[in-house]
């Protein structure tokens, strides 16, 4: 992956959640117009970036500078759920293949289940879900956050859908 | 051969306990791995409190009390706090692929909202929000027909005032659905004084035979619910000979 900026026109659904954030200085300035920018790693022998991976199944990946994965479930997701009351969450330690299931949202007295999209080790959940389940609706990309775990397998990583290919899939499903 | 509306099997197991209810489902819900295979489940059980996800209001202190009484206790994997099923009781388990509903949910939301603004607002397709809506109007349907007025609110459920007259609660993996919703019909409501009927404090329950004053049993609304089942959700009905 290159070392640059990636520098990509959201749309709106994404831009109201994601934080702005300043390039650095010490790289060169991309001629792209842009609406958000996303954190770089700058580290060249990783192959991973922190752009978000989606699942069929509306569920997102990130994967962090320490290589770990954060998931949780995307604007669409939380829309189609209506307001979250209840965060049912993995134990710590739980190992999950691809497309196990890792646990339940409930809202309008529903119990939706969660589809893990990546095989690895749950290595911390989100606590404030306990209190603020409500965080799902409201941030569903950063501090409504579901779990993280280890990617041990990371080609997987290639079969989830980029942020292009999951607004093309959500549109599919809209028309 | 299937039109443009979704088949949806009408499945009468009559009474049968919640264990066999939960086993049966699976056998529904397994059945849509290899194509479209709607089905609605009708049953009774024998009395029964049931609680849903949320473990933690409900630890075994709390729940073995309810077995003294001579009711089986279950914990389910369904939305919705804790309930009770009992003779008397019309349960209805629409297993559901929802994506197959999808037509149908634009062409309610476009009827309902024709070009108006409220069009933007209304639950995405194959979303459980919308299919827990239609449930609820479904059960509407089937209490006006019968001459009680129910009402929705924001607590999921449908109640004439402050009385429940009937409870939901349901479970959704990859699109398709299981549990339901359990209307009274002449159940023993007294069942539901040891519990806080879905945890809501300060509100009741009631039937439809409290409503109209006289016996309205499970055999007398289920073709009110079934005509309101295929209404809301532009399905057609088939049942085995």
């Amino acid at each position: 992956m290159a070392a640059y900026a990636l520098l990509r026109s959201m749309s709106s659904s994404f831009s109201s959640v994601l934080p702005l954030l300043s390039r650095s200085g010490s790289l060169s300035p991309a001629p792209l117009a842009v609406k958000t920018l996303f954190r770089r790693t700058l580290a060249s022998s990783s192959r991973f970036s922190a752009a978000l991976k989606f699942t069929d199944k509306h569920e997102w990946v990130r994967v962090e500078d320490d290589g770990i994965g954060t998931v949780g479930i995307s604007n669409f997701a939380q829309e189609a759920l209506g307001d979250v009351v209840y965060c049912g969450l993995p134990e710590v330690g739980t190992q999950l293949a691809q497309q196990d299931e890792f646990g339940a949202l409930e809202s309008v007295k529903a119990a939706s289940e969660l589809y893990s999209p990546l095989t690895g080790e749950v290595v911390e959940v989100n606590s404030l879900l306990a209190d603020k389940p409500g965080l799902v609706n409201k941030s569903c990309y950063k501090d409504g956050w579901l779990m993280k775990m280890t990617i041990a397998k990371p080609a997987e990583l290639d079969s989830l859908m980029d942020e292009a290919a999951y607004e093309r899939y959500i549109r599919s499903i809209e028309d | 051969m299937q039109g443009s509306r979704p088949l949806v099997r009408v499945v009468r197991l009559g009474l049968v306990s919640y264990q066999e209810g939960l086993r049966l489902q699976q056998v529904y819900v397994d059945r849509h791995r290899s194509g479209p295979a709607h089905s609605l489940l009708l049953c009774e059980h024998p009395p029964v409190y049931t609680t849903g996800i949320r473990h933690q209001p409900y630890p075994a202190s709390r729940l073995d009390p309810l077995r003294l009484l001579g009711a089986e206790v279950h914990r389910a994997n369904r939305g919705g706090l804790i309930t009770f099923h009992g003779p008397g009781q019309l349960v209805c388990y629409p297993v559901l692929d929802l994506s197959g509903f999808r037509k149908v949910c634009r062409a309610v939301c476009t009827a309902a909202c024709a070009g108006s603004v409220t069009r933007v607002l209304s639950p995405p397709p194959q979303s459980v929000r919308w299919y827990v809506a239609q449930l609820e109007k479904t059960v509407v349907s089937a209490c006006g027909s019968l001459g009680v007025t129910a009402t929705t609110s924001p607590h999921t459920g449908v109640w004439v005032g402050d009385n429940k007259i009937c409870a939901m609660g349901i479970h959704c993996g990859r699109y398709v659905t299981s549990h339901g919703l359990a209307l009274n019909c002449n159940t023993d409501l007294s069942w539901f004084s040891h519990i806080v009927p879905c945890g809501i404090e300060g509100k009741g329950v009631t039937s439809l035979s409290r409503e109209l004053r006289r016996d309205v049993s499970v055999h007398e609304a289920t073709p009110h619910l079934l005509a309101a089942f295929g209404e809301h959700f532009h399905c057609e009905l088939s049942e085995d000979a």
